[in-house]
């Protein structure tokens, strides 16, 4: 009996001794679960409440950071309109060409409508970057949704919550979309690495392909996301695959991620008629 | 003792309000981001309990994160430096260890002051990046920024110490 009450008193002295570790190991543990949590794409709700507080804090320390990015932004405005007045010109006379030989177009309009949301927060210089822009589901914008700047694409939603929504970008290491070459249209896969900002990586081009330096990179269409023909950015170098089987080209990105304040969101792209048939084609699977 | 912790606080506040406002701004090369917080850790003297710096620490991370959307990798990172620390005192310090004392550049001198801030900013700064990384594909990156940050972090750290004992 004393024996035992002994042992007891030593574990209980070898506890106290070392509850320091106990400690330690606990609130480590506690970290890394929220880490890994936070890894997995914020699956928790305690990140999309946190950031719907933390969003409201960046909006105002925007509302005041944006003013001084208004030269840029104003100078960027100028060339997208200079840009928009020149393509109205280019549409009006291939409309009246169109018109002028009687051409039935039974094509069918592309179906997507957009929604302005403003960046309120984004990392750069991580493994895992993410930008913050404040529209959430009450404006329609749901995971999945594909997110354009001026300049091209800039990202993938991934997480929304009623008034805020992360935007998984392309540089991100994650980050997969699918791209092509906008005269040659080979297909391949855009993939980002830690480093700089403004360069990611196409890979898969095939090496029979004629890959022009400078030529532009742009969304394939392949995905319900992006319709194509979205510019992405333009082919810097091209360098050979680690298995030699395919090119890898350095593709310089047209979004300048440094400078982001005003995208769009893609929110309703979608092409029925494709995936009505591609379910019909796998329910043919099944059966 | 309260006086003292409340002391802790307002110089948490401080560090954490210059970490997100200024420190998290800075990407020297794309890669180089000190994290001055470390600092709150680095003051803590030596008879301090032991479960009571981890606290700290854990504390110190946790309201980084919160603000940073990093998760876990602060709290993480800090948690460590607090075990560490009282080791990487003693080992810096010339001092009795019954004696009581705040590492500075006063009690320690600058040498070994500045060696205990460098050992104490690469633990933290190496779990960080080691967490954010999460991979060993970008290694040589992944080291620059080790390194860049830790550099940085031990030379603001010996700023703001040079800065409170002027004020002092």
């Amino acid at each position: 009996m004393w024996g035992r009450t002994d042992r007891m008193w030593s574990l209980t002295e070898f506890f106290l001794k070392h509850k320091h570790w106990f400690v330690f190991l606990l609130l480590e543990v506690v970290s890394l679960l929220g880490l890994f949590s936070y890894d997995g794409y914020q699956k928790s709700v305690y990140f999309t409440t946190a950031n719907g507080i933390v969003g409201n804090i960046y909006s105002a320390v925007s509302s005041v950071t944006s003013y001084l990015t208004l030269t840029s932004t104003n100078r960027e405005l100028e060339a997208d309109n200079e840009r928009m007045r020149q393509e109205i010109i280019h549409l009006k006379a291939k409309l009246k060409v169109a018109n002028a030989d009687s051409i039935v177009n039974h094509g069918l309009p592309r179906h997507y409508s957009v929604v302005s949301a403003q960046v309120v927060n984004a990392t750069l210089h991580r493994s895992n970057n993410l930008i913050t822009i404040n529209r959430g589901t009450k404006d329609g914008i749901r995971p999945e949704m594909g997110v354009v700047c001026s300049r091209g694409v800039v990202g993938v939603v991934c997480l929304c919550s009623t008034n805020y929504s992360i935007v998984l970008p392309l540089v991100n290491t994650t980050s997969r979309i699918s791209c092509r070459l906008r005269h040659s249209e080979y297909f391949g896969t855009l993939q980002w690495k830690r480093g700089q900002s403004d360069i990611t990586y196409a890979t898969g081009i095939p090496r029979h392909a004629k890959v022009r330096m400078g030529e532009v990179v742009e969304t394939n269409g392949y995905s319900d996301i992006f319709p194509p023909g979205i510019p992405i950015g333009f082919v810097k170098r091209v360098e050979d695959s680690a298995d030699g089987m395919s090119y890898l080209l350095k593709v310089g990105i047209f979004a300048n991620f440094e400078n982001l304040r005003e995208v769009s969101v893609i929110t309703d792209y979608t092409q029925p008629e494709r995936k009505m048939l591609e379910e019909q084609a796998d329910s043919l699977t099944l059966n | 003792m309260n006086q003292l912790n409340l002391i802790r606080a307002g110089r948490l506040v401080l560090l954490l309000a210059l970490q997100i406002s200024i420190f998290n701004q800075i990407h020297i090369g794309g890669y180089v981001t000190p994290l001055l917080i470390g600092y709150m850790l680095v003051c803590f003297q030596n008879d301090v309990s032991r479960t009571g710096l981890l606290v700290w620490g854990f504390l110190t991370g946790f309201l980084f994160d919160m603000f940073s959307n990093t998760a876990g990798m602060a709290s993480a990172s800090c948690t460590l430096l607090a075990m560490m620390q009282p080791k990487l005192l003693k080992l810096f310090s010339t001092f009795d260890p019954n004696e009581i004392f705040a590492p500075n550049i006063q009690s320690m001198g600058l040498w070994r002051y500045l060696t205990y801030v460098f050992f104490c900013m690469l633990v933290l700064h190496t779990a960080f990046y080691a967490l954010d990384a999460f991979t060993l594909q970008n290694w040589p990156l992944t080291l620059i920024a080790i390194g860049g940050s830790t550099a940085m972090a031990t030379l603001l750290c010996l700023f703001s110490e040079m800065f409170v004992r002027r004020r002092k």
